[in-house]
């Protein structure tokens, strides 16, 4: 393996398709937004250069504080159910007293693998406010709060975001099990016959050991809540008005209804910066020697 | 030398792999793929005539060369599919040497045909609405048809006051149309009103109002509105104001929003408030609210005037329609026929690149007055772009009949078009967030007027 590692040629050979094809469908299209989005340019013709006017416009969009704040709703929730709640539940599975634990990891990923539009389409009907389940189950405990959930400004960009929050915890949960797993059993067990308890060692060791899986998923988790898009489209369409709109379906929206490719670039570029910085910051908040076990 | 071998293994290896992944063919397969999607709807030809004209005022091409034209047409239903097959069946009697091969447009905003353009991939003619007419005129991807041979004789032969279908703003003529100038109006189910004891027509906004509070006494939804549409909800508001303002959204030309506009916003507001739409309304698609009109649970529907065709098969004698209510009744007697529609250009283009262009069209105009035909003889629709002189072969619907005896010949106005982008997104998205409760006319009006203020400096 060694001598093969010291050949260049080798090297170039393995990597240069796979760095071409990545050059090709990814690095490509991300320079050609960067380069378009100083243009005024419908998507057709060559366009007009404008300089940063696309980018200045972006600023003053009134559109671009609405996407910004249920990005990061969207995140908050992705954050709370898949991460929080996911955790726990990771911890559950992995402890080997607790019986039908391979039931219960095969049902949290049963949605992963489901349709996003047929999970859409299921919490439309979960959500209706005259015959929908949640407001049907207020209805029979005797809570009066009723919603419309996808049309309520206040509230229907938390139903949409707990969608996607419900649907892909089972991923996140996947990957917080194989972290938890990953970490050696004696750990724990030394712990607990020291005298801790089980959930003392889970807050003690397994958590803080676990902390490159959590910079992961929380970069998932982050960076999908502020490019959130389909669960918009299919269950709201961005509404009511502009309601629900992310900076994913601002980009819909000026590209492919009002043909203004050039600013959808700019919001583009600005959406890979946004993510990037996301991730920037998490890499930093989560910077420590990494653990070796 | 075994890692040698190696290397020219591994070079080789990848070197296959970037030649297989290039391989897979561009515009041939995509061309035989389309041709061999539409083989049943292919006007296929090869027998040339001398044919030089026709009976309805376009000459045919001189060429007997057998000419193989690619079409993007919509055909994906009845409506969309009949009128598709029998303009083909009658090119075929007139042009024989003409072969169209359909690509069947796709309900994406026009997005596929972009891409077409973007590529140099046109086909030779395709179905254009105005927004797609604008854009492929400023990157030279639509032929001006303002001198070409059909335009004069298709302009003389229009219905009158359809000209907005056929010239654009700036007086350019793209595309040949087919469908006249199309309205919303307000379906009721005769039944319901009777059971509920509200007098139908609704005139005024007092009658509006109290029969929703009777609908809602029996548990029945006043309005279905498939809302999760944008445009339905812009169009009801525009069935408001257009009682004020018969110009529509062609009044916005200041920075600040017209008295009949604010009026209109709080009309909505006031129907909203008094329950007139179902608290689902803005997720509600056509299917679901077409639904609750044709099972007797909402007493109302709003829609184009192309949906009596399916009220009457699901309603039969039970449903009609009503022209839109206004402040009063003298107001209701001089606007209902003020009509809330806008015609906008739209119909069959031709692309500048086409190979056999003069042929192309030739055949957009021909097809074009086929569309109209077969809408005008075999479904009793008069509301067509050009005149017909062939009689109609299948009986009107009632309400159908009662739209070409009593509406049409009194027409007043339409509404009239506003080109601009931002303000028309604008109305899209304020006057759905009008259903919502919670979105006031005032939020209405504040929204609106920085539009307007930034858009009309």
């Amino acid at each position: 393996m060694r001598h093969y590692f010291g050949n260049k040629w080798a090297i170039a050979a393995f990597a240069l398709p796979a760095l071409l094809l990545y050059s090709l469908v990814v690095s490509y299209p991300v320079v050609q937004s960067l380069y378009r989005s100083f243009f005024e340019w419908d998507g057709i013709g060559a366009g007009t250069f404008n300089g940063l006017s696309n980018y200045a416009e972006l600023f003053r969009d009134p559109l671009l504080a609405t996407s910004l704040r249920n990005g990061g709703i969207f995140a908050l929730v992705l954050v709370v159910f898949q991460i929080g709640l996911g955790t726990i539940l990771a911890l559950v599975c992995a402890d080997i007293k607790i019986k039908g634990r391979k039931v219960l990891k095969v049902g949290y990923f049963i949605p992963v693998v489901l349709s996003v539009t047929v999970v859409c389409q299921l919490w439309i009907a979960i959500y209706d406010p005259t015959n929908g389940l949640v407001n049907r189950l207020f209805e029979l405990v005797g809570i009066p709060y009723r919603q419309n959930w996808l049309t309520s400004p206040a509230v229907s960009i938390i139903a949409i975001a707990f969608v996607n929050a419900w649907q892909f915890m089972g991923y996140q949960f996947s990957l917080l099990y194989a972290g938890i797993k990953s970490i050696p059993e004696q750990y724990v067990e030394a712990a607990i016959i020291d005298g801790c308890t089980k959930w003392g060692a889970h807050r003690r060791i397994t958590i803080p050991l676990m902390a490159e899986t959590f910079k992961f998923c929380l970069i998932v988790a982050i960076t999908g809540g502020i490019g959130a898009f389909v669960q918009m489209l299919i269950m709201t369409s961005g509404g009511p008005g502009t309601t629900n709109f992310t900076l994913t379906y601002m980009i819909y929206r000026y590209a492919f209804s009002e043909f203004e490719y050039g600013y959808a670039c700019a919001v583009s570029v600005f959406l890979v910066a946004i993510s990037l910085l996301a991730t920037v910051i998490i890499n930093r908040l989560f910077r420590q020697e990494r653990m070796t076990y | 030398m075994r890692n040698q071998r190696f290397t020219v293994f591994a070079s080789t290896a990848a070197a296959l792999l970037i030649l297989s992944a290039c391989s897979s063919g561009g515009g041939n397969a995509n061309n035989a793929n389309n041709a061999a999607t539409a083989p049943d709807n292919a006007a296929t030809a090869p027998e040339p005539t001398e044919s030089a004209t026709n009976d309805d005022g376009a000459s045919a091409p001189a060429t007997k060369e057998p000419v193989k034209l690619r079409i993007y047409a919509a055909y994906f239903d009845d409506d969309t599919k009949k009128p598709y097959d029998y303009a083909v069946a009658e090119l075929k009697k007139e042009m024989p040497n003409v072969e169209l091969v359909l690509d069947p447009s796709m309900q994406d905003d026009g997005q596929k045909l972009r891409t077409y353009a973007a590529s140099g991939n046109m086909p030779d003619i395709f179905q254009a609405d105005y927004k797609t007419m604008k854009a492929f005129a400023a990157s030279k991807n639509i032929e001006l048809l303002d001198d070409a041979a059909p335009t004069a004789q298709f302009k003389s032969d229009l219905n009158p006051g359809n000209e907005p279908v056929m010239i654009t703003p700036d007086g350019h003529v793209y595309s040949y149309p087919f469908a006249g100038i199309e309205f919303q109006i307000l379906y009721y189910n005769k039944k319901i009103f009777a059971d509920a004891g509200v007098e139908a027509p609704i005139k005024t906004y007092d009658q509006w109002k109290d029969a929703i509070q009777k609908f809602k006494a029996k548990g029945i939804v006043p309005l279905a509105i498939f809302s999760k549409e944008k445009w339905i909800g812009n169009s009801f508001f525009k069935g408001l104001l257009t009682r004020e303002e018969p110009q529509g959204y062609a009044a916005l030309t200041g920075k600040e929003l017209p008295d009949a506009f604010e009026l209109a916003a709080k009309q909505f507001n006031d129907l909203k408030d008094a329950g007139l739409f179902d608290p689902n309304a803005t997720n509600t698609n056509y299917d679901q609210a077409s639904s609750m009109f044709y099972t007797g649970k909402a007493a109302m529907l709003v829609n184009g005037q192309w949906e009596i065709y399916s009220a009457d098969k699901n309603l039969g004698a039970d449903v009609d329609w009503m022209y839109w209510p206004a402040k009063d009744e003298a107001t209701y007697e001089a606007s209902k026929f003020n009509m809330d529609g806008s015609g906008e250009p739209g119909g069959f283009s031709v692309s500048p690149t086409s190979k056999n262009k003069e042929t192309a069209i030739e055949v957009a105009a021909f097809l074009a007055r086929k569309y109209a035909e077969f809408k005008y003889t075999q479904l009793g629709n008069p509301i067509v772009s050009v005149k017909i002189d062939k009689p109609v072969v299948a009986k009107p619907p009632a309400m159908m009949q009662r739209l070409i005896d009593e509406t049409l010949p009194n027409v007043k106005s339409f509404a009239k078009l506003n080109e601009n982008v931002k303000i028309n997104t604008a109305l899209d998205d304020n006057t759905q967030n009008l259903i919502v409760k919670g979105f006031s006319d005032a939020d209405f009006d504040k929204n609106m007027n920085r539009v307007l203020a930034s858009e009309n400096k």
